[in-house]
């Protein structure tokens, strides 16, 4: 579970510091290492992304993050998120690869349903949910069912529910690889935007590098078996941006071209 | 004619066949005894509905006493199935357990369960009530079991992450998940339930409309046996259909229509 302490964090809403994470083998019960002391930390009001093949683990760091998964602080790390507020627990928003929302609510009750979970107050629930909806560009859907829009609707659904808890820290799983690419690339483009209005801090997983480097404002590079980020990059061009900046799209060659020599060294070694 | 008419003119119709034929073998086989035509059943009926019968019970005070019957002793086995289903989702002792005793009650006649339970408890309503637990509480244990298990994790922790708490976990994401499984329990528990309540009133539990079938079987009165049989199947489909046809279709109006089945 996420700890907090409010006392000399400075902006640092997610703090981990080497943290290490084993599991079992199913097969033969040896442990195997899955993420391999693992450091980063993000920024309140920034947007960092973390860049790896499938399978490498960043899911599994991003529900420990969340708490859903379990951190044996025997592997060794620590892991740290921090609250806004003296006296609340840390809010973590999240938006998984596929909506998953409640079907049988409404889109208002799935964002209530969330917002209730959180203890937030009922009087605020009315505003947080038009404002969110408008956000993500689903005004006027409130009492739509979830089954009644596409794949894409469903994911700004799942993004207003999360922005709606205003959380300390919104952690996004790689929102847009169950999408179409033409829905993708415009659903980055309205995320570009709702940075600028709501500036919310993000940690976002994703596969794609183009996609790291037109969102992000900084990045870590990470390797598979074991997990271990073996670059960290700030990517400095201001917002709104253009995916065909030639800044953006050099910076994307270099990267993509220090992922395979790293991978490819990888393989080697492994043989 | 749309589609729609056709199907309903088509079901009407066969109604009216079936009618038909019964009035012809009733003709074939003249003899009142055995097999009385259809207007004379109607006769009965009307006889039925309008003057006391026996004791001087009239028809709405014994279908009263047969539909107190179903609903509680139903309540009670819906409740108990639910009960059961659920904690054999959620503990793997009461999982293992359930799966040796379960398939030992579905595999018993009903007609046995219904026998053995008014020998054991008396026929009374306790007996009727142990009938029906022992026939429909498994059948609704195990689909409710099937339900737990089909949940979708995923959305359990989409609820964990934005910290739900246990009583927001049951009813926004657990109940409506179990829904489906808990109405197709619910309506066959329903048609189980009803039948064995008439089967052990004819074995002799004073009152209600399978009492009836069996004073007068005794009576050797078929006129009225045929009369009152009728009466229970119209009463039960008005039931089934009108009832809870309806009610399932508003706890699923989140279903796209296209995927709404009926």
């Amino acid at each position: 579970m996420p700890t907090d302490k409010n006392n000399g964090h400075g902006n640092t809403v997610v703090d981990v510091q080497k943290l290490t994470k084993k599991f079992p083998d199913p097969m033969t019960g040896e442990e195997f290492v899955v993420l391999d002391a693992i450091s980063l930390s993000v920024e309140k009001g920034k947007f960092a992304s973390i860049v790896g093949p499938s399978g490498c683990g960043k899911s599994t760091l991003l529900n420990i993050i969340a708490g859903i998964e379990t951190h044996d602080p025997s592997d060794g790390g620590t892991l740290d998120v921090y609250s806004d507020s003296e006296v609340a627990e840390p809010r973590v928003g999240y938006v998984f690869q596929n909506a998953r929302l409640l079907n049988w609510l409404t889109v208002e009750d799935n964002m209530i349903f969330a917002l209730e979970s959180q203890g937030i107050s009922k009087d605020l629930w009315r505003e947080r949910v038009d404002k969110y909806l408008e956000m993500v560009g689903l005004e006027g859907q409130q009492k739509n069912y979830p089954l009644n829009l596409s794949g894409g609707m469903q994911q700004r659904v799942a993004i207003a529910r999360a922005l709606a808890i205003e959380p300390d820290i919104l952690l996004m799983d790689e929102p847009f690889s169950h999408l179409d690419e033409i829905t993708a690339r415009k659903m980055r483009f309205d995320l570009m935007e709702i940075l600028m209005r709501a500036n919310p801090t993000i940690l976002f997983i994703t596969h794609d590098l183009g996609e790291a480097v037109f969102l992000a404002d900084n990045i870590y590079m990470m390797s598979t078996k074991p997990a271990r980020i073996f670059k960290q990059i700030e990517v400095d061009v201001p917002r709104p941006r253009k995916p065909e900046d030639p800044k953006i799209f050099d910076l994307e060659k270099e990267l993509v071209r220090e992922f395979f020599s790293v991978l490819d060294a990888q393989e080697l070694e492994d043989g | 004619m749309s589609e729609k008419a056709t199907a309903v003119s088509i079901r009407i119709g066969s109604i009216f066949v079936l009618i038909g034929v019964w009035y012809l073998f009733a003709k074939l086989m003249a003899d009142v005894e055995v097999l009385p035509g259809p207007l004379a059943i109607a006769h009965a009926i009307w006889g039925v509905l309008i003057e006391p019968g026996p004791e001087g019970k009239s028809a709405y005070f014994h279908v009263g006493i047969t539909l107190g019957r179903t609903f509680i002793t139903f309540g009670v086995a819906m409740v108990l199935g639910i009960a059961i289903g659920l904690t054999m989702g959620l503990r793997k002792v009461i999982e293992y357990s359930m799966m040796s005793l379960i398939p030992l009650a579905l595999t018993m006649p009903t007609i046995l369960m219904v026998f053995l339970a008014v020998m054991w408890f008396g026929f009374n309503e306790i007996g009727s009530l142990v009938a029906v637990v022992g026939v429909v509480t498994p059948y609704v244990a195990v689909n409710i079991f099937q339900g737990a298990q089909a949940m979708d994790k995923s959305v359990i922790d989409m609820a964990r992450v934005f910290r739900a708490d246990k009583k927001m976990l049951i009813r926004k994401v657990y109940i409506p998940q179990l829904l489906p499984y808990i109405f197709s329990a619910f309506r066959f528990a329903f048609g189980m339930t009803w039948k064995i309540v008439a089967l052990a009133e004819t074995f002799g539990i004073k009152y209600g409309i399978g009492y009836m079938f069996f004073f007068w079987f005794e009576q050797f009165n078929m006129e009225l046996v045929l009369a009152w049989i009728i009466m229970f199947v119209i009463l039960m489909l008005i039931l089934e259909h009108g009832v809870f046809a309806r009610l399932e279709h508003a706890a699923f109006k989140w279903r796209p229509a296209n995927k709404l089945q009926t």
